[in-house]
C-alpha cells in the first residue's frame, strides 16, 4: 500500500510526533493495551474507506468462456452456469452497497433514542445494532475510552482512583473471609430476619425526606430526589445542583426538542405526563366539625361546599380545588392553590341519611391536602397553628415524602392509566368505575373534580404494559351511563392512601429480581400471577378540568405511595398509545407551557399575590439580571437610552421586572435586579415612603418563615379573585372599591399582531382629555409621527382614537388617517430619467421636506404599513406580563398578566363599556412599539 | 445543493445469427444469448457508443453524453452491461445504441443492442437483471427436459416483461419524460 510506503518515508520524525492517525513505530510501544495497538497500526481511515466503497460497488463478472465448453461451443449447461453466476454476483452486489453506505450506525436510531456518546461506545446503540456499530468504529479508527481504564488527570481523580484500589483490594480480602467462614460453619447457620423499619410520622411537625441509599447521599444535601430521578436526569435537564427548586431536584424540560410535540400531545394526540411528587401532601385528622372548622378558616367559606352542594365533596368522592388563604391582620391573603379531599368514613351509608345532625359533626374524619411545595410551609404552619386552636384538637401530618403522583393530560391519558392501573380486588366498586372508563379521550368530559380511590397490581407484574382495545368502546351507551351516573357513592369505602398501615405495606413491593425470576418460570408472554408476597398498591385518581374550561383537555392526577411511583412509572413510558408512539415526558416547562395556551394562570409564576409567587419573582429578577450582565455592552438593552416618544426617555421601572413596586409606588429593596442604567426608577416618589408599610407585611417577616426570612416590598401586593372583581364591577354601589394595591390576573390576546415577552407593560387606552385640558387645536392636528411636534414632550391629543382606529372593524377609519400622516414620497416605478428630476425637483422645492435625520425611534412610519400610535403614558400604565409568547393553539400572540384592579375598575367604569374598557396596550419591556390586545380575567 | 440525476440503462446483446466456430444446429434460447467476445472492453462499448451518437447527432450531442456516460457492470459470458448516463441525455445513448448493429470491435458479428430497462437506481437495474437471467435459467431447464419449442425462448427474450401490452403503451406516452413512468419501461 502507498500508505505504508509514505510511512516509511517519514520515518521517525512521524512517530515522534505522535499523530493519534499514525501508526507507532516500534520504539513507541510503550502502551500496554493491546487493542488499541492493534488499531492503530492499521492504515489510516480515509483511503481505506474510499477502496472499502469501490470494492463494494464492483460487480463481478466471467469471461466468455464460461458460457462456452471445452472446444469454443455453445453448451446448454455452460449456459445455465453463467446466469446462475450472474444471478449471484448481481445479489451479492445488492447487498455489499446495502451495508457499505455511508452513515454509522448511530445515525440511524430514531429520533427519541439517547445517542450521548454513542457514536464512541458501542454498548449505547441497540443490541441488534451493536455488532455493526463495533465495526465501523474499528473501520473509521474512532478513539475509544473506557471511562474505567483512564489514567486520571487531577488530583482529586487520582485521589479517587488510589482509594478506589485499595478499597478493591479491601473488598477481596473481606470476600474471602466470608468464604472461609461460610465453610467452616455452614451447618449451623442462622440468619435473622428484621422487618424493614416503617418511616417516622409525626404530628404536627415537618416529616423528614426519605433516607437516600448512601451512594447518592452526597448529592441529595440540600435537596430530596424525586422516586423518578435517575430516570428524569438521564432524559431531561435537571435543576442545578445547587440551585434546587423548592428543595427538590425537579426537571425542567425534556433535553430533546419538545416545544410543539408538547403542544399537541397535550391537545390532539398522545399524552404528555409528569413525577409530581414534589407536590406536598398533609393530612388532617379530628372531628369533623374541627376540621370543618380548620377548613373555613383556610377560606373555604363558600356556602355551597358546606351545604347539601358539597355532600359528594364531604363524602368523599369529589375533590375541591381553590385557593386557600390565611387571614392576615384584616384581610386575608392567598397561600396558594390546593387540592382538598376527605376520606370516606366507613359508615358513611348511615351518615349520608341523616346529614348535619351531630352525630356526624363528631365522627373521626381526615382530611388530606394536596398543595404545591412553594407554599407549601407556609400553608403548613398555618394548618398547625390553626389545628392547635380547636377543641378536641385536630393534627397534622406531612405527608409529603409518603404520597407522590403523576399527572397525565392528553387524549390519550386515561387509556393509559387504565393500561397500567389493573384493580387488585375486582369487587372494590371504584376499581369497576375506572376500568369501565375505557373509549375516554378527555378527563375533563368525567363529572367535575370525580376521585375514585382503590387499590392495584403492581404494574410490574404485567410488564410490559398492553395496549388498550379502545376500538370496540367508543360511543358505548353504557360508558356514557357511566358517565351521567358516576356510580361511586354506594359502599364507597375508606381510601387506602390515608392509612399509614396499608401504605407502608405497599411499599415492600418484591424486588425486582424476584419478579424477573417468577416471569422466568412462565411461558413468555403470559402474566404473573397474584402472590401474597404482592401487596395491593392504595392509589387515588382524579381528573381535574382546566380553569379555562371549554374544550381544553383535563389532567389525571394519580396519587400513590411513594416508593410505588417508580414501578407505576417505567410502566406509563412504555405504554403503547393506541395512535402511535408512547406517552411524552414533560418538565415543569412544559406545564407552565399548556397552562399558558389553555389561557390560565400557572402556579406560583403567575401569582404575584402570593408569597410564593413573589419569591418566584424575584428569583426571575436575578435571573434575568444575570443573564443581562452577561451579554456585552452594546448587545443588550439600555434602559436609560430607550426613546418611547413623545419626548419620554428610559424604560419605566425596571426593565428586568414585572416592577409592580414602581406602579403601586413601594419602596423598592436594593434587589440585585435594579439596574444601574436605571436611575430614574430608583430615587421612589419620596411620598412612597410615607405610605405605611402593612403590618401584616411586619408581622409576616416576625414570623420567621423558613424559606425567606425577609419577604421584598412587593409582598404587599394582594391577589384579587375573579368573582370579587366581578362583583365591584357589577354593583351599582360608588363607594365600593378595589383594595388600593391589589392585582388581578388576566389572560391578554392580541388584537392584530404582536407577540408578548414575560415583563411587558400593560397600558390601558389614554383617556381622552377633558375640556379644561384640550391642548390648542393647531397642535392636535400634527399628526402623531411629526418627532417635531412629538419631542415637545406632550402626547397628542387623540392618541385614544388614533388606538382605536387600529381595531380591525374599523379599517375604513383608519385609512382616512393614514392620508394625513407624512409617509416618506416614494418614486413612482417605471418613470423616465426626465421624470424622475422633475420629481425630485419638486420634492427638493417643496415646503415640505423630509424631516432630518429620519425619526428612529416609537412610531416608525414603517410599522404597520402607516403610523403607529405612540404608546400611552407612564399614568396609563396598569400591569405587567408574566408569561407571554406567540401561542400555537390560537395562533397569534398571547400572555398571562397581572394588572392594577383599581385601575381596571376605574377603566371598566369611566369608559362606560366593557368593550373598550377590556382594551389595553401591550409594550415589551425594551421595546418602544406597544401593540393593540383584550384582557379577560382569569 | 444540487443532486446529480442519472439514468442506468440495463442492455442485452442479442445475436441472430451462428458464432464462427459452431456446426450444427443449436437451440434457439442458446442462438440468442451467446456469449460475447472477450475483446468486448468497458472502453470499446463507450468508444462505438460515442461514436454512434456523434454521427446520430453531431458534436452537441456527443459532447453532453461524453461526460456522464459510464459503464457499471459489463458482463461478456452472458452479453449483458449496464450504463449510467445523466438523466437528460439517456435518449440520446438509447438511441445510438438502436442504431447500432455490430459490435464495436474489429470486425464484429452483428447483433442488437437492446435496451430493456431503464431506471434511476442501479439496485432496480440489477433486480431486473435477476428477473431476466432467472427466466432464462427456467427456459434453459425447459429445455434441457426437451420440452420447449422455438417460441418459448423468444418468449424468454421478448416477453421478459410481466404484460408487454402495459410495458409498451408506456414505452410510447414516454416522450413527454415524465420520470415517474421511466422506472417502469421495459422491453423496449
Amino acid at each position: 500500500m502507498d500508505n505504508n510506503q509514505k510511512q516509511a518515508a517519514s520515518g521517525k520524525a512521524a512517530a515522534d510526533s505522535r499523530k493519534r492517525k499514525e501508526a507507532p513505530s516500534s520504539a513507541v510501544t510503550g502502551f500496554k493495551n493491546l487493542h488499541q495497538q492493534g488499531r492503530e497500526s492499521r492504515p489510516p481511515a480515509r483511503p481505506q474507506k474510499r477502496v472499502k466503497f469501490q470494492d463494494a460497488r464492483n460487480i463481478r463478472s466471467q469471461p466468455p468462456d464460461a458460457a462456452l465448453d471445452g472446444e469454443g461451443k455453445l453448451d446448454l449447461q455452460k449456459f445455465l452456469n453463467a446466469r446462475e453466476f450472474e444471478i449471484k454476483a448481481l445479489e451479492t452486489s445488492m447487498q455489499k452497497c446495502k451495508t457499505a453506505n455511508a452513515t454509522r450506525v448511530f445515525q440511524q436510531v430514531p429520533r427519541e433514542m439517547r445517542r450521548r456518546t454513542a457514536s464512541h461506545n458501542a454498548k449505547r446503540v441497540p443490541k441488534r445494532l451493536r455488532d455493526r456499530a463495533k465495526r465501523e468504529m474499528l473501520e473509521d479508527n474512532t478513539p475509544t475510552v473506557e471511562a474505567r481504564k483512564r489514567r486520571p488527570r487531577t488530583t482529586r481523580a487520582r485521589i479517587r482512583a488510589e482509594n478506589a484500589k485499595r478499597l478493591e483490594k479491601l473488598a477481596a480480602k473481606k470476600k474471602k473471609r466470608a468464604l472461609e467462614g461460610e465453610n467452616k460453619d455452614k451447618p449451623g447457620k442462622t440468619t435473622i430476619h428484621t422487618r424493614a423499619p416503617r418511616p417516622k410520622i409525626r404530628r404536627d411537625t415537618l416529616n423528614e425526606p426519605p433516607k437516600s441509599k448512601s451512594k447518592f447521599n452526597k448529592r441529595q444535601v440540600n435537596k430530596t430526589w424525586l422516586p423518578t430521578h435517575l430516570w428524569h436526569a438521564k432524559r431531561a435537564t435537571m435543576t442545578e445542583p445547587t440551585k434546587p427548586l423548592w428543595r427538590f431536584a425537579i426537571p425542567m424540560t425534556p433535553t430533546q426538542k419538545s416545544y410543539r410535540p408538547t403542544h399537541r400531545a397535550s391537545g390532539q394526540k398522545g399524552t404528555i405526563f409528569w413525577d409530581t411528587s414534589y407536590m406536598s401532601t398533609a393530612r388532617i385528622y379530628g372531628t369533623a366539625r374541627c376540621i370543618e372548622l380548620v377548613l373555613k378558616a383556610l377560606g373555604l367559606t363558600q356556602a355551597s361546599i358546606w351545604g347539601n352542594r358539597g355532600r359528594k365533596w364531604r363524602a368523599g368522592t369529589r375533590t375541591w380545588s381553590g385557593m386557600v388563604s390565611r387571614q392576615q391582620g384584616n384581610s386575608r391573603r392567598d397561600v396558594g392553590p390546593a387540592t382538598i379531599l376527605w376520606n370516606p368514613s366507613p359508615t358513611d351509608e348511615t351518615a349520608a341519611t341523616e346529614s348535619n345532625t351531630t352525630e356526624e359533626k363528631k365522627t373521626q374524619r381526615q382530611v388530606l391536602i394536596r398543595t404545591h411545595p412553594s407554599c407549601f410551609l407556609e400553608l403548613f404552619d398555618e394548618l398547625v397553628k390553626l389545628a392547635k386552636l380547636q377543641t378536641p384538637q385536630v393534627h397534622v401530618e406531612d405527608l409529603r415524602f409518603e404520597v407522590g403522583s403523576i399527572e397525565l393530560t392528553g387524549p390519550g391519558s386515561t387509556e393509559t392509566l387504565l393500561a397500567v392501573l389493573q384493580p387488585y380486588h375486582t369487587e372494590e366498586r371504584h376499581g369497576q368505575v375506572f376500568s369501565s372508563l375505557i373509549g375516554v379521550t378527555n378527563p375533563a368530559s368525567l363529572p367535575k373534580d370525580a376521585v375514585l380511590g382503590f387499590s392495584v397490581k403492581d404494574p410490574r407484574l404485567s410488564y410490559p404494559p398492553k395496549r388498550v382495545d379502545t376500538t370496540s368502546k367508543v360511543s358505548d351507551p353504557a360508558l356514557l351511563d357511566t358517565l351521567t351516573q358516576w356510580p361511586v357513592e354506594e359502599q364507597v369505602k375508606p381510601y387506602g392512601l390515608f392509612d399509614r398501615h396499608v401504605r407502608f405495606k405497599a411499599s415492600n413491593l418484591p424486588p425486582q429480581k424476584s419478579i424477573n425470576r417468577r416471569k422466568g418460570a412462565n411461558i413468555p408472554g403470559q402474566e404473573i400471577q397474584v402472590t401474597a408476597a404482592d401487596p395491593p398498591i392504595p392509589v387515588i385518581v382524579f381528573a381535574s378540568r382546566p380553569a379555562a374550561g371549554g374544550q381544553a383537555q383535563g389532567t389525571w392526577t394519580l396519587m400513590a405511595p411513594w416508593k410505588c411511583i417508580l414501578p407505576i412509572w417505567y410502566s406509563i413510558v412504555h405504554y403503547p398509545l393506541s395512535t402511535g408512539g408512547n406517552p411524552r415526558l414533560g418538565g415543569l416547562n412544559e406545564q407552565r407551557q399548556i397552562a399558558f395556551e389553555q389561557g390560565t394562570a400557572w402556579f406560583p409564576g403567575d401569582f404575584l399575590g402570593t408569597n410564593a409567587g413573589v419569591v418566584w419573582e424575584m428569583e426571575q429578577r436575578t435571573q434575568r439580571k444575570k443573564a443581562w450582565d452577561r451579554r456585552p455592552k452594546g448587545k443588550r438593552i439600555e434602559w436609560a437610552s430607550l426613546d418611547l416618544g413623545a419626548g419620554r426617555k428610559g424604560e419605566i421601572g425596571d426593565g428586568l421586572a414585572c416592577d409592580f413596586e414602581h406602579l403601586f409606588g413601594l419602596p423598592k429593596v436594593p434587589s440585585p435586579s435594579s439596574s444601574s442604567g436605571d436611575r430614574s426608577t430608583l430615587d421612589v416618589d419620596p411620598n412612597a415612603m410615607d405610605v405605611d408599610p402593612r403590618e401584616e407585611a411586619e408581622a409576616a417577616s416576625k414570623l420567621g418563615k423558613p424559606h425567606k426570612n425577609t419577604l421584598p416590598s412587593l409582598a404587599t401586593v394582594e391577589q384579587m379573585k375573579k368573582t370579587e372583581f366581578n362583583a365591584l364591577v357589577s354593583s351599582a354601589d360608588l363607594a365600593s372599591r378595589p383594595p388600593p394595591r391589589s392585582i388581578i390576573s388576566v389572560n391578554i390576546r392580541f388584537v392584530t399582531r404582536g407577540v408578548a415577552n414575560a415583563c411587558a407593560r400593560i397600558y390601558r387606552l389614554p383617556s381622552r382629555p377633558s375640556a379644561t385640558t384640550t391642548v390648542p387645536s393647531s397642535e392636535a392636528e400634527v399628526p402623531a409621527t411629526d418627532p417635531v411636534a412629538a419631542g415637545v414632550g406632550s402626547l397628542p391629543a387623540d392618541l385614544r382614537d388614533q388606538w382605536l382606529q387600529k381595531l380591525p372593524s374599523q379599517r375604513n377609519g383608519s385609512k382616512s388617517f393614514k392620508t394625513k400622516t407624512h409617509a416618506a414620497p416614494h418614486m413612482p416605478r417605471d418613470v423616465d430619467h426626465g421624470t424622475r428630476k422633475q420629481l425630485m425637483a419638486k420634492s427638493l422645492l417643496s415646503g415640505d421636506p423630509l424631516p432630518y435625520p429620519r425619526p428612529s425611534a416609537a412610531n416608525q412610519t414603517d410599522i404597520g404599513g402607516g403610523a403607529h400610535p405612540l404608546c400611552p403614558g407612564e399614568e396609563d400604565l396598569i400591569g405587567f406580563v408574566t408569561a407571554g409568547a406567540y401561542s400555537l393553539g390560537e395562533g397569534k400572540g398571547t400572555a398571562v398578566g397581572a394588572i392594577s384592579a383599581e385601575k381596571a375598575f376605574d377603566t371598566l367604569k369611566e369608559s362606560g363599556g366593557i368593550k373598550e374598557g377590556r382594551l389595553c396596550i401591550v409594550r415589551n419591556a425594551g421595546e418602544s412599539v406597544g401593540w393593540l390586545a383584550r384582557w379577560e380575567l382569569v | 445543493m444540487v443532486r446529480l440525476k442519472d439514468r442506468y440503462l440495463l442492455v442485452n446483446i442479442v445475436y441472430t445469427d451462428l458464432p464462427p466456430g459452431q456446426k450444427g444446429s443449436v437451440p434457439d434460447l442458446l442462438l440468442y444469448n451467446q456469449p460475447t467476445i472477450g475483446e468486448l472492453r468497458p472502453q470499446t462499448i463507450l468508444k462505438g457508443i460515442r461514436s454512434q451518437v456523434n454521427a446520430l447527432f453531431g458534436d452537441c450531442g456527443s459532447g453532453s453524453v461524453e461526460r456522464s456516460l459510464q459503464v457499471k457492470y459489463l458482463s461478456t459470458a452472458t452479453s449483458t452491461f449496464i450504463l449510467r448516463i445523466s438523466r437528460a441525455h439517456y435518449r440520446l445513448v438509447w438511441a445510438a445504441l438502436t442504431f447500432m448493429d455490430r459490435l464495436p470491435v474489429k470486425d464484429g458479428r452483428p447483433c442488437i443492442f437492446r435496451v430493456v430497462r431503464v431506471s434511476g437506481t442501479i439496485r432496480k437495474v440489477e433486480e431486473e437483471a435477476i428477473r431476466r437471467a432467472k427466466l432464462l435459467v427456467l427456459a434453459a431447464k425447459d429445455e434441457m427436459a426437451g420440452k420447449a419449442s422455438s417460441s418459448d425462448a423468444l418468449n424468454a427474450l421478448f416477453r421478459g416483461g410481466k404484460d408487454s401490452a402495459r410495458n409498451l403503451a408506456l414505452v410510447n406516452d414516454d416522450h413527454d419524460d415524465a420520470e415517474i413512468n421511466e422506472g417502469e419501461i421495459s422491453d423496449g
